[in-house]
């Protein structure tokens, strides 16, 4: 697999222009600009505490921005309350995963597919035969997702009953089913043992392509990030200090000073231990040196 | 859509893209139709054999806990599947028992010149419980439903916005609102002459007793009425869980952010759930002082409140068949333990701390209890009897 946009007929899908929030005063992120073409695998990386989460939830409407623009295949969506942001084809998945964990795995993407077809008041309480239809429309569709992600066989399981790393993916399907045209993934890998990783990876890039989405992925693994993303965008302190293809970002002194403290600043900027190691070993095994763009990455795409 | 996104034509990517189902008639008659049948059923057989097999006071007994499970069970909408915690139901049961009251007592005794109560037609020799009353009765009790959900409407709009523990404070005030203003209430009228004599000013006073209460309502709320009533409260109930509505429900209760995040419109479903708790509130007031049940502001107090709480917790939050249980052993327990006086509050209490450390989520938690018990359930056919009250689903 090549790291190179893929064509994109449609321009610029989401574009994310200077937004920016405080709490009180700490500026969590300044001046974030982004812009992804449709069907863009895009990766959104930094230390600890860079602002990426903070900008999931300002994209979702979380947190309402202070500043900027964000524009959603043409839509303005900056000032919308979070379900209309769904509505318009943004979805997530969480860093610590917020699945509705009494509800079995069936009812959470059936939930999902809410935002594409509902049922009346009238019809639900008389069961009227459009509700019969929109029933099974959804259950269907619920199923049919599931099978995608290889949980068809736990539907009727309660969601928190599931191991980690089905909930994980759970969750991902979860946000799939509201038909998103944009899919955030926070640390989809956090927590996971490199053989789900590889499957992890495997999937990001087939459900890309499957339902023709742009993906934003924040990730610490660098090497997952590597592999999959065609276009990455680089944040410290709540700024963007870097942005371009995976090879671009690497070279670039301002990133490896980020994450491995200026060389002359010695003693006194505290690396951030986790993010070299991850920087210099590449993730998992094969990958090439924190120099070289492991193109044609370890990851089986399929 | 799939062309403006870019989406592949692939079948399986949309949801508008699932090939329609067609319900054959047969489906739309088990699933829609059959139900209700067997709502009228459950009532049929609570008006001709309860007093048959549990004698009058066991009657009595069932139309109260029959009245407590429409109000259990609404109540368990907002407390059980949305997650809100409701502290106010009494004072919705209160509002629509008096406006029942109100136009029952005074609609009686302008139409008919006496409140007391019409003699039933008989039929091939059955007693129907059908009069000009009982129609001015299900009128009043709709009217008090509609007037508690408008009054619910208000009360949930600015307190369901925020989060927390508002809704539960604001509730709590609402009851002892009712309660108190209901005291102030003007005297009742019991003479059709002073009724045709007063003024607006007496009207405008709502002479519905003050803190003695409103009294001489007739008995029209036979075990039909009460169970028809509870057996379509459940029944809508468990289609709503059952519904894109109902998981939207259950989807604030367990992660409001993820809720959002997934298209929910938390406030919208909040209020949703709590119109249609103080509907169905409204309508059990109503119920209840049809009954022969003594009604005075005190009916609006928290510890009513607290009681159905009590049933919404026990039951299990969010099973609606837990709920109905719940109602039936809490509403039967103080009349079983009546022969140990006073201690029977002691033994009821260590019975409810005993069941809460045995089964914290309730007795059925947030399923069913044909779910529970038995082979897995398949979505709207006839469920277990529960008590032979109220299990039609």
């Amino acid at each position: 697999m090549t790291n190179s946009i893929p064509p994109s007929p449609g321009g610029i899908l989401l574009d994310v222009n200077g937004i920016g929030i405080s709490f009180g005063g700490l500026k969590a992120v300044q001046n974030f600009t982004l812009k992804m073409p449709r069907g863009c695998l895009y990766g959104l990386i930094g230390p600890n505490g860079a602002g990426k989460t903070t900008i999931f939830n300002l994209l979702t409407g979380v947190y309402q921005a202070q500043r900027g623009t964000i524009t959603l295949d043409g839509q303005r969506v900056e000032a919308l309350a979070p379900h209309k942001i769904a509505a318009a084809g943004l979805s997530r998945t969480f860093q610590n995963i917020r699945l509705f964990g009494d509800l079995t795995v069936l009812d959470n993407v059936k939930l999902a597919c809410h935002l594409r077809g509902r049922h009346g008041i009238w019809s639900t309480v008389l069961r009227m035969p459009g509700f019969l239809a929109q029933e099974k429309a959804i259950t269907t569709r619920a199923m049919e997702m599931l099978d995608v992600f290889g949980l068809g066989h736990l539907a009727g399981e309660q969601a928190r009953n599931l191991p980690y790393g089905d909930q994980r993916r759970l969750e991902i399907c979860r946000a799939l089913a509201t038909e998103p045209k944009v899919l955030l993934l926070d640390e989809p890998a956090a927590g996971m043992n490199p053989s789900e990783k590889r499957s992890l990876a495997g999937t990001i890039t087939t459900i890309r392509e499957r339902f023709g989405l742009a993906v934003l992925l924040i990730e610490h693994d660098m090497g997952l990030v590597m592999d999959i993303c065609h276009n990455i965008t680089v944040l410290d302190h709540g700024e963007v200090i870097s942005v371009g293809t995976p090879r671009q970002v690497q070279d670039d002194p301002k990133v490896v000073e980020a994450y491995l403290g200026a060389p002359d600043a010695g003693m006194q900027a505290e690396p951030d231990h986790g993010g070299t190691k991850v920087m210099q070993t590449n993730g998992h095994g094969g990958g090439g040196g924190s120099g070289d763009a492991p193109a044609g990455g370890s990851h089986g795409t399929a | 859509m799939a062309a403006a996104t870019g989406q592949p034509a692939d079948g399986s990517a949309l949801l508008a893209s699932v090939p329609r189902h067609r319900p054959g008639a047969g489906e739309v008659l088990r699933e829609a139709v059959v139900p209700w049948f067997g709502v009228l059923a459950v009532a049929i057989v609570a008006q001709f054999g309860l007093e048959a097999v549990l004698g009058e006071y066991g009657a009595r007994v069932a139309q109260q806990a029959g009245v407590y499970i429409i109000a259990a069970v609404s109540l368990n909408v907002v407390n059980g599947f949305t997650g809100q915690f409701s502290m106010g139901h009494a004072g919705f049961m209160a509002v629509g028992g008096y406006v029942a009251a109100f136009v029952t007592y005074y609609g009686s005794m302008l139409w008919f010149g006496t409140a007391e109560k019409m003699a039933y037609p008989v039929v091939m020799g059955v007693s129907l419980p059908l009069t000009m009353g009982h129609l001015l009765m299900l009128g009043g009790i709709v009217l008090g439903g509609c007037i508690a959900a408008v009054l619910g409407l208000l009360v949930g709009l600015p307190s369901l916005r925020l989060r927390g523990d508002y809704l539960a404070i604001v509730t709590l005030g609402f009851g002892e609102i009712v309660r108190v203003m209901l005291e102030q209430s003007g005297e009742q009228m019991f003479s059709v002459e002073q009724i045709r004599a007063a003024g607006p000013e007496v009207w405008l006073r709502v002479p519905v007793g003050g803190a003695l209460g409103i009294s001489g309502i007739p008995k029209y709320a036979d075990s039909f009425w009460i169970f028809l009533l509870a057996a379509a409260t459940c029944l809508i109930a468990y289609r709503m869980k059952q519904s894109s509505t109902g998981r939207a429900f259950l989807s604030i209760r367990e992660d409001e952010i993820a809720a959002r995040a997934m298209g929910i419109n938390l406030t919208a479903y909040k209020v949703r759930a709590f119109v249609f708790a103080a509907f169905f509130g409204g309508v059990a007031g109503g119920l209840l002082v049809h009954a022969g049940v003594p009604f005075t502001p005190g009916n609006a107090g928290f510890q009513v409140s607290f009681e159905i709480i009590i049933m919404v917790v026990l039951g299990g939050l969010g099973s609606v068949s837990g709920a109905v249980l719940a109602a039936l052993i809490l509403s039967v327990l103080p009349e079983l333990l009546r022969n140990l006086a006073e201690y029977r509050l002691i033994l009821y209490a260590l019975l409810l701390i005993g069941m809460m450390l045995g089964r914290p989520k309730g007795l059925l938690g947030v399923r069913e209890i044909w779910e529970v018990f038995g082979a897995k359930k398949t979505t709207g056919k006839n469920g277990v009897d529960t008590g032979g009250k109220a299990g039609v689903a």
